[in-house]
């Protein structure tokens, strides 16, 4: 009797041939992107957004082509911290334009569609049974959006990941080799552990190295807090641990002007601790990457 | 997933397949081409679903009630609101008295299935503020060109 691998085709569904098309108009929409770094964590509330677009300002103010996806489709905020929330999408002749803030910064995030409160909901024929298939869904649509936008000439495709250990992971798979990650962390112990698992998740660590990209280095974010005032910064957190085994790319003082220019949609105060935190971070991360190109 | 005749040792080959109802699976019907013997695979609501959150239309391409393309046919649909994912909020006929020509509704058909209806309602929004009834890609180069480059 004939086994599966005996058996050309698959009768007709067309399902394998659907997914393997699907991976290559994404591939064929990043084509014109030089970069693509995924900046993400595993921690919540450490500051990837903040850390995201504050280092696609500071690229783009250094002369680079840059854009941002946010890649957090549940509680996605680059709409609100570029200034782009409630701007239409509009269907160009080959795919989704990319909209743009007044600087042409490129931004694609949910927050500019959905409502204020509104969750993000699916369609389903199985109501009440989500977590059997949301995960694979929510990735799925991160890929036809990566696939579907007119992306353009970029020198580097930001994307905000969103918070999960085990997420970062599967976007790093979905994303595959090309894709080089940025880890952000705050100087606290139990931060530290969670972003040293998704390092090692994302690594291999020895064991079987997955189907990821490298990860260049991390950011440490809330490094103290920036008095404005006598001009000190003074700690947050208790003594820093041991530093990961990746190089550090900068440490931003936490900073309520840089707070503040998120939650409004402006660009961070770059003349400040945290803004020349921001400005080496990019220049520590450009040097990375034009040490060792991304694999197209 | 493939089926195989068991008596002609064939592979067999889809020949039907019935789009999945609310909160029931999916069903397709598979044939041996060299004897004729059917059989009919049933898929329960989570087996559709798994399959359905991969992007993937069932039913050889075919429209259906699958997850994706029900938001694709929904974005064909005469305007208004009825976006699959925007949740918690009451149906809004932003689209009401607006025709899209078939032109602007080929480049909605182009852009992610997902954010179709989100898509849609913005360009109807600003062909209201703008006074049009019509949605023509000639509008929706106008709101491109309105927003920063």
């Amino acid at each position: 009797m004939k086994t599966y691998r005996d058996i050309t085709g698959d009768g007709g569904s067309q399902i394998v041939a659907q997914v393997v098309a699907a991976r290559q108009s994404m591939t064929r929409a990043l084509a014109g992107v030089r970069h693509l770094v995924a900046v993400g964590s595993g921690k919540g509330g450490v500051g990837k957004s903040t850390v995201t677009i504050g280092l696609a300002r500071a690229l783009a103010a250094a002369g680079q082509r840059v854009a941002v996806l946010d890649a957090d489709l549940n509680g996605p905020t680059q709409a609100q911290m570029a200034g782009v929330r409630g701007r239409p999408w509009i269907p160009g002749e080959d795919g989704l334009e990319l909209p743009r803030t007044a600087e042409g910064l490129g931004v694609l995030s949910m927050g500019s569609v959905l409502e204020r409160s509104a969750a993000l909901r699916f369609d389903t024929v199985s109501q009440g049974d989500e977590q059997v298939w949301r995960g694979t869904r929510e990735l799925t649509v991160l890929g036809q959006l990566l696939a579907g936008v007119r992306w353009g000439e970029l020198d580097l495709l930001l994307l905000d990941l969103p918070p999960g250990a085990e997420r970062t992971l599967q976007v790093a798979q979905l994303l595959g080799p090309r894709a080089v990650f940025v880890l952000v962390t705050v100087p606290s112990a139990v931060a530290r552990e969670v972003v040293a698992r998704s390092l090692d998740a994302l690594t291999g660590n020895g064991v079987a190295a997955p189907p990821t990209g490298r990860v260049v280095g991390y950011v440490e974010n809330m490094a103290g807090y920036w008095c404005r005032d006598c001009g000190a910064v003074r700690p947050l957190f208790p003594a820093a641990e041991a530093p990961l085994p990746v190089p550090l790319l900068g440490s931003i003082p936490f900073d309520p002007a840089l707070a503040a220019a998120c939650d409004s949609g402006a660009a961070p105060p770059f003349d400040s601790p945290a803004g020349d935190a921001l400005r080496t971070a990019a220049q520590r991360l450009l040097a990375a990457l034009d040490s060792t190109e991304s694999t197209p | 997933m493939k089926f195989l005749c068991i008596a002609c040792d064939e592979p067999m080959k889809l020949e039907e397949s019935t789009p999945p109802a609310d909160g029931a699976g999916f069903t397709a019907t598979f044939r041996c081409p060299s004897c004729g013997q059917g059989v009919a695979m049933l898929t329960n609501a989570w087996e559709t679903e798994a399959v359905g959150s991969l992007g993937v239309k069932l039913g050889n391409g075919r429209e259906s009630k699958c997850p994706m393309s029900s938001m694709m046919a929904t974005a064909r649909e005469a305007a208004a609101g009825g976006s699959m994912i925007a949740a918690a909020r009451p149906a809004e006929a932003v689209g009401e008295g607006l025709t899209w020509t078939a032109g602007a509704l080929e480049r909605l058909d182009r852009i992610p299935e997902m954010v179709r209806p989100m898509a849609r309602e913005g360009i109807e929004r600003y062909a209201k503020s703008a006074g049009r009834s019509v949605v023509d890609e000639v509008l929706l180069a106008e709101a491109r060109a309105a927003l920063p480059a």
